[in-house]
């Protein structure tokens, strides 16, 4: 009988108690696990570092002249660029169909954003040489059980055509499965060209401009270049590279980072004291046991390892469960999301986090009661009752 | 019965006295319930504060006129000549031979959030000459309102709380023309005091929007007139495409989008969390139980009857639970309640609201405490009225 099977036995002797703390550990790393997820998922995207966009300095929802994306993509620094305007696209519903829908200009977008769309080229070929083609994100295929060469009616709440209609319909020609992180999650492509000419306002305006610069090296340069080319006129630009502008539109929501982190210290917080005081009760019960140990020769820094190794068993054990909760929770999450709204999944850095955490927490609950049993004199240990 | 009572209320007093020796483990209960309901009232008085404060903008006896499928202000579409036509409707109120109504056009600017030094989408709103009269409850608190056909703003005081920018008296630029504040307005608990506010002309002319509205607002005889007005709106070949609400409606709509999400984070945390305090308060309970075994075999053998212990052990964890939960609404007292802060709201636009509980929402934190307190006594309850005395003595 080594060790690692006393640790065991002393660990599920009292099975009832174990798992209630199992359980307790288990929901704290729940927590901590999902909303570290949503954390990572609105902060961070699959950004390149070349890459950057060009806003309306006024506000983003604001629009600019196409004559500025043709004026940008022939200045120095800048590889390749597209543009992009915002649809306000909804299938059926307008708040349950609510979509992200994209009008691009095709073979630029995917100069920029090919890695992001990745299907075949037959598909891409379709795509750029129809006037209604339209692409989508497979989860929101799935979603709306659309099939590919389907006719599809989308609705957009801000346009209207001619005939009053607000109603467009486009052609699926493909479905994309987009990497994890990706910012394509959830999109929806379609034309800009045939928008264009079918809306009866905003006509020849794009929301804004995605570009490639040649190195990342370069980006401050062509920001303020850009910046500095359209400045005192009508419709003035703000450039920023795609990390800083994800990161100011989920600042946005509010301090999620602070309330993440009140919220993961509560949860914690409790554990640590559950879990501490318990161990701590467990210990104190077996004082006479620790004293027959230590008479059996075993010696005082192998029994404090002891109980230092089931305080750690317990915590790696309930956080080991409560993270692989999580990665199951947040796979359903994100399927019922249907690629809707941020791109949820298990972070890596939830491991790179929870592992230390939980050692921690298994050392720190088991520290002031295995000091107790380092310290026991064995004629205490046997004459207390 | 009433010696059941008395050995009830005899047991109860000898466990919740001698809780200080289990110390503790009692307070390691009293606190995981006392982290749970705070985590829980956190996110229920910011879903409350929000929902509150956007209902709270609208009025029953003004219609506001969308684009039909447009669920928000910014996104509609109203043309001039449907403006002209809908304020002619039965029921809208004259003023000086003028209809008291408004058509509006709602861009955003960005601001500078305050706490993070962030840009952030502020609503700003070109309202028309009866824009004013159609809101109640708005004061000027500094400066003046802006003179029509000039490039003026008056500014919310939430807005100039949380984010830097739009100070009074000062000079913005603007698609390359100059504003000035020539004032501060307040409208205490609904969503324009988190507004810039400017002439729907010189709003259109500047930001190249001509002749274009997205919403119309339409002051009414009264509350009970809206149905015929809509009924009216509704059979004119002219208006179609367009939707007609009332104010209240419409920010109602606002409200339970916005407030959904974060009611279900709410009870999403507050249930995980529960769940671990509950396992936290059965470990404390069980091992309550065990400490007082010897105890409880002497009651049971002078005559105590099982209840007795069961009901003792009950109160006793519905006492640590109660405790939990007036640390909870303690620290929700001092931490936040009434607090303001600001997100962005269904209208994509950042919303200053305050975190607001209500008495509907300290119950529903003191019932989820109680079942804590409940759960976590029941069993461990049971086992203490089961217990053989002569047996436990015995083992001793």
């Amino acid at each position: 009988m080594n060790d690692l099977v006393l640790m065991r036995k002393n660990l599920f002797r009292k099975p009832v108690r174990t798992v209630l703390l199992v359980v307790s550990i288990f929901m704290a790393f729940l927590i901590f696990s999902v909303m570290l997820s949503f954390n990572h998922a609105i902060t961070n995207f699959n950004a390149l570092p070349n890459r950057m966009v060009t806003l309306n300095k006024i506000n983003f929802t604001e629009s600019l002249p196409i004559a500025y994306y043709d004026r940008l993509r022939q200045m120095e620094g800048v590889k390749a660029a597209t543009h992009m305007n915002w649809f306000g696209g909804y299938y059926q519903d307008p708040v349950k169909g609510f979509l992200p829908v994209f009008a691009v200009d095709p073979e630029t977008y995917f100069a920029v954003y090919g890695e992001d769309l990745p299907v075949t080229p037959e598909v891409r070929d379709k795509f750029f040489s129809e006037r209604t083609a339209m692409l989508a994100a497979k989860p929101v295929a799935d979603k709306w059980k659309w099939r590919v060469g389907q006719r599809i009616p989308m609705n957009s709440n801000i346009f209207s055509q001619a005939n009053g209609s607000h109603t467009w319909e486009f052609t699926l020609v493909g479905v994309f499965d987009t990497p994890q992180g990706s910012s394509q999650t959830g999109s929806v492509l379609i034309h800009f060209d045939y928008f264009n000419e079918t809306i009866t306002f905003g006509r020849d305006r794009i929301g804004w401009i995605p570009f490639l610069t040649t190195s990342a090296t370069v980006n401050d340069k062509v920001a303020q270049a850009i910046d500095q080319r359209f400045m005192n006129s009508q419709d003035e630009t703000s450039t920023q590279d795609e990390a800083a502008f994800n990161k100011s539109f989920a600042a946005q929501l509010g301090n999620i980072a602070l309330v993440v982190t009140l919220v993961v210290g509560a949860a914690f917080g409790a554990i640590l004291l559950i879990v501490g005081t318990t161990m701590a009760l467990a210990v104190r019960e077996r004082t006479r046991e620790v004293g027959v140990l230590k008479t059996l020769g075993f010696s005082s820094g192998r029994v404090l390892a002891m109980v230092l190794g089931e305080s750690l068993l317990l915590s790696i054990f309930g956080s080991g469960l409560g993270m692989l909760g999580a990665a199951g929770l947040l796979e359903l999450v994100k399927n019922a999301m249907a690629g809707g709204g941020p791109p949820m999944s298990f972070a890596p850095i939830v491991l790179w986090w929870g592992i230390p955490i939980a050692i921690a927490l298994g050392l720190v609950t088991g520290l002031a009661p295995a000091l107790g049993a380092y310290r026991l004199k064995i004629v205490d240990a046997l004459g207390r009752r | 019965m009433a010696s059941l009572i008395n050995q009830i209320g005899a047991v109860t007093a000898l466990n919740i006295r001698t809780v200080p020796q289990r110390a503790a483990m009692s307070i390691a209960s009293v606190v995981a319930v006392a982290l749970t309901i705070t985590v829980l009232l956190f996110f229920l008085a910011l879903s409350n504060g929000l929902s509150k404060t956007v209902t709270g903008s609208g009025s029953d006896d003004v219609a506001i006129v969308l684009r039909d499928g447009s669920v928000a202000e910014l996104n509609s579409v109203v043309r001039k000549d449907q403006l002209n036509i809908l304020a002619t409707g039965s029921g809208v109120v004259q003023k000086d031979g003028v209809p008291v109504a408004s058509g509006e056009l709602l861009v955003i600017v960005d601001g500078i959030k305050r706490a993070t030094g962030t840009e952030a989408n502020m609503p700003f709103r070109g309202i028309g000459p009866e824009g004013l009269s159609l809101r109640k409850g708005i004061k000027i608190t500094q400066g003046r309102m802006f003179t029509p056909g000039t490039n003026e703003i008056v500014v919310g005081a939430g807005l100039l709380r949380e984010f830097a920018g739009f100070e009074f008296a000062k000079t913005i630029n603007l698609r390359g023309s100059s504003w000035q504040v020539v004032g501060v307005f307040e409208a205490p608990g609904t969503v324009f005091d988190s507004e810039l506010w400017a002439d729907i002309a010189v709003t259109q002319s500047l930001f190249n929007r001509p002749n274009s509205f997205q919403t119309m607002r339409i002051q009414l005889n009264s509350a009970s007139t809206m149905p015929a007005y809509k009924e009216w709106a509704k059979k004119d070949p002219r208006l179609q495409q367009l939707q007609v609400l009332s104010e209240r409606e419409y920010y109602a709509a606002q409200a339970s989008q916005s407030t959904r999400q974060f009611t279900f984070i709410a009870w999403g945390l507050g249930i995980m969390m529960a769940i671990g305090a509950l396992a936290g308060a059965l470990n404390t309970m069980y091992s309550s139980v065990a400490a007082r075994s010897s105890e409880i075999a002497t009651l049971r053998i002078l005559g105590f009857s099982g209840y007795a212990a069961f009901f003792g052990t009950l109160v006793e964890a519905l006492a640590l639970s109660a405790l939990g939960a007036i640390a909870g609404l303690l620290l929700a007292f001092v931490f936040f309640e009434g607090r303001t802060t600001s997100t962005l709201g269904s209208g994509f636009t950042q919303l200053v609201f305050k975190f607001q509980l209500s008495p509907a929402i300290v119950v529903s934190a003191l019932v989820t405490a109680l079942l804590i307190g409940l759960l976590g006594g029941l069993l461990p309850g049971i086992r203490a009225a089961r217990q053989r005395p002569q047996l436990e003595l015995a083992a001793q």
